[in-house]
């Protein structure tokens, strides 16, 4: 498979969300100054070490008006937060003009948004590009695909046996770096959640198609074995949605036994989605049930959860929720399909599937359609942009708030699951999917009970 | 000093009545719109038309083309090819407005968002807008790109009014904000429109821009066509659509 001409690599930051506000450089420069107050020769050098650049201090200035009139222009609120928005800029700008450092003017700006209380809307120094988006440099994927449990990066399913690589063993090393002090350095920052964690891990698995690289892996005994391992072309077809880079999209569908399971890695490429969605669920009118795995699954094209939904409710007059934006509020409605499935429905969640992940997932179980099977999702539902600051940051912020049709924001909380089951290690050796393991036999028992 | 308050205010009451004592009735603007982009008969010389033309919607970045069927009296086909959404087609035929399209599949509309389908499938709508509308009140003036346009607020029989506006100089219009209504919700939007082409001896505004919440969509109209017969396949009911209503018509 190819990447059409032209185009970049299909990453998107789109979750990439604020870090811990860390100690400021300006606030232990503050410190130390008064400390140092009546030392004379100190009095004169502070100020000199305290100057910004002028440059650099024009460019803080500069993001903190982009900061703040895109969020007076852009939030769907007109009052965003409930706050006197103008009084918020005439609070902020003199702070952020004297700032003696961009860790302070960004800690300033943070604090700003800070007020609004809503997620999804952060400021990152640019570093944080680097070490959350960092990449292996390509599109190829090593045929297996792996997940942090328990601080662990475990291999969770192996779609491509040429490896010898099995479901269940630790990946140690890969593209040069030692996962586990990643994956503790990582998970010791609160604010980094699961999806950005396991976007960090994926990319030290990826690298340039059919390049060799060494990893290290801790097999079923224990032992450290070392496989070179060929990165294969991606999965699936690219497809792109308007300005949002082209990324690999993939569909399955198969039977175990007479429940159907249905899985795909992202709502992208619409008409083929849709179609293999729609085909795959009339191909199991009489099934015992549908499973539809979610995990790990980032989100994408909004839309469709409403589409897919038409597929799994007969009755009109449902929505899955409704989305509010500046000057327009947007019920995800769900138009019934004459030939729609009414049996049992599972859906599997992890905290890597978000946004219209969530909105379908979420949806769904308030309707009383599917059980949700899993962990918590990533609780980022909104449609979010990113953009980069005058000074170099990087500036995220939500463009719309979404409410569940039970009446609960998923913003920052998720949808938790119905029956809470974890992937685990010793399972996945043992040949067995926790997760998908309880849909089943839900779906079981369910038949059994009619 | 009371009495020059009073003096004042009935100076303001007289300026106020001498402005709506000013503006044209609705009717008249309207009237005049049909007269400024051809004529009555200009229009009724067609009984078909081929439109088509191209669409973006800069936010997300996204680009395509549309073509539009429509035959008198009332009888529309829509199709949009909008890049990675695929085709949407929509119609309006017999008394049945509809839509497909790849995310939500077929749908028959039905209330308000129906009657708006059926205005918008009336041939020659322009010069038959009494069908149309019920009411129509020129409520004032108020510039559109630096154009001194009256406001004219139109009501249709159902559904909510909307606001167009007509340019006093050349009796175009340049403007229009109405509430969308579809499944999805009321949706205000605002259409502006230029660039007026003549077809045919009948003056078609051949782009627009229009803005519904945060998204903004342009269209070019790159060809109007009166001659190119219309099959008439474009206006039956797709399969899908016949089964709903065959199943709407059981229940």
């Amino acid at each position: 498979m190819r990447r059409p001409p032209g185009s970049t690599r299909g990453k998107s930051n789109r979750y990439i969300r604020i870090v811990g506000a860390r100690k400021s450089r300006a606030g232990g420069r503050a410190e130390w100054r008064a400390g140092c107050g009546l030392v004379g020769v100190f009095l004169l050098a502070i100020p000199l070490l305290a100057q910004l650049p002028a440059e650099q201090k024009q460019a803080n200035l500069a993001s903190f008006e982009t900061v703040w009139s895109t969020i007076r222009d852009k939030h769907w609120d007109t009052s965003p937060g409930g706050l006197d928005w103008q009084a918020i800029h005439e609070e902020y700008r003199p702070q952020v003009e004297s700032a003696a450092s961009t860790d302070a003017a960004r800690a300033l700006m943070r604090q700003m948004l800070g007020r609004l209380k809503q997620t999804h809307f952060a400021i990152f120094p640019a570093v944080m590009y680097d070490v959350l988006g960092a990449e292996g440099g390509g599109d190829g994927w090593p045929g297996f695909e792996a997940r942090v449990l328990n601080g662990r990066v475990i291999v969770t399913d192996v779609p491509r046996k040429e490896s010898g690589v099995k479901a269940g063993w630790e990946v140690l090393q890969a593209n040069s770096s030692d996962l586990p002090p990643l994956v503790a350095n990582l998970q010791a920052d609160p604010a980094i959640h699961e999806l950005q964690l396991e976007r960090a891990v994926a990319a030290r698995l990826s690298g340039p198609e059919n390049a060799v690289r060494p990893m290290v892996f801790s097999d079923e005994t224990g032992a450290r074995v070392t496989r070179d391992i060929k990165l294969l072309p991606p999965r699936g077809e690219f497809s792109g949605f308007g300005n949002l880079p082209p990324q690999p999209v993939w569909f399955e569908s198969k039977k175990f036994g007479n429940t159907a399971y249905i899985r795909f890695n992202i709502f992208l490429d619409l008409v083929h989605v849709m179609q293999e969605f729609g085909d795959a669920i009339q191909q199991c009118a009489h099934c015992d049930g549908i499973v539809i795995d979610l995990r790990g699954n980032p989100g994408g094209i909004g839309g469709m959860a409403m589409g897919m939904a038409g597929w799994l409710v007969n009755e009109t007059g449902q929505r899955l929720g409704t989305m509010f934006m500046r000057g327009a509020t947007l019920n995800f409605f769900i138009n019934p399909r004459a030939e729609a499935y009414g049996g049992p429905v599972a859906i599997l969640v992890d905290g890597s599937s978000a946004s219209t992940s969530e909105i379908f997932a979420g949806g769904l179980k308030d309707l009383g359609r599917a059980r949700i099977f899993g962990t918590r999702t990533a609780a980022a539902a909104l449609p979010s942009v990113i953009t980069r600051l005058p000074n170099g940051d990087g500036f995220q912020y939500a463009i719309a708030n979404y409410i569940s049709e039970g009446g609960k924001a998923l913003e920052g909380v998720g949808v938790a699951p119905d029956v809470e089951v974890k992937l685990t290690r010793e399972g996945l050796l043992d040949g067995h999917d926790a997760v998908m393991d309880a849909a089943f036999d839900w779906i079981r028992k369910q038949k059994e009970s009619r | 000093m009371t009495r020059f308050i009073r003096f004042a205010l009935l100076s303001a009451l007289a300026t106020v009545f001498a402005a709506a004592q000013d503006l044209p009735k609705a009717e008249t603007i309207l009237d005049r719109y049909v007269e400024a982009t051809g004529g009555k008969a200009a229009y009724e010389k067609h009984s078909h038309e081929t439109m088509t033309g191209t669409i973006s919607i800069p936010g997300p970045g996204l680009t395509g083309s549309l073509t539009r069927y429509a035959m008198a009296p009332d009888k529309e086909y829509s199709v949009l090819q909008l890049g990675p959404l695929g085709k949407a087609e929509s119609g309006f035929s017999n008394g049945v407005a509809w839509e497909k399209n790849a995310i939500t599949g077929p749908r028959i509309k039905s209330g308000v968002e129906k009657e708006q389908a059926a205005r918008e499938a009336r041939f020659n709508a322009q010069v038959d807008w009494r069908k149309s509308f019920s009411k129509a009140e020129t409520i004032g003036s108020e510039s559109v790109n630096g154009e001194d346009c009256y406001k004219v607020v139109v009501t249709p029989p159902i559904g909510k009014p909307q606001t167009q506006y007509y340019s006093k100089k050349s009796g175009l219009l340049m403007k229009t904000t109405a509430t969308a209504v579809n499944p999805m919700g009321e949706v205000m939007v605002e259409v502006e429109v230029s660039d007026y082409k003549d077809f045919d001896r009948v003056l078609y505004p051949t782009r627009s821009k229009s803005k519904m919440g945060p998204q903004q969509m342009d269209i070019v109209i790159t060809g109007m066509n009166f001659d190119q017969a219309i099959p008439a396949e474009f206006f039956e009911l797709p399969a899908e659509i016949k089964a709903l209503v065959e199943k709407a018509a059981a229940k």
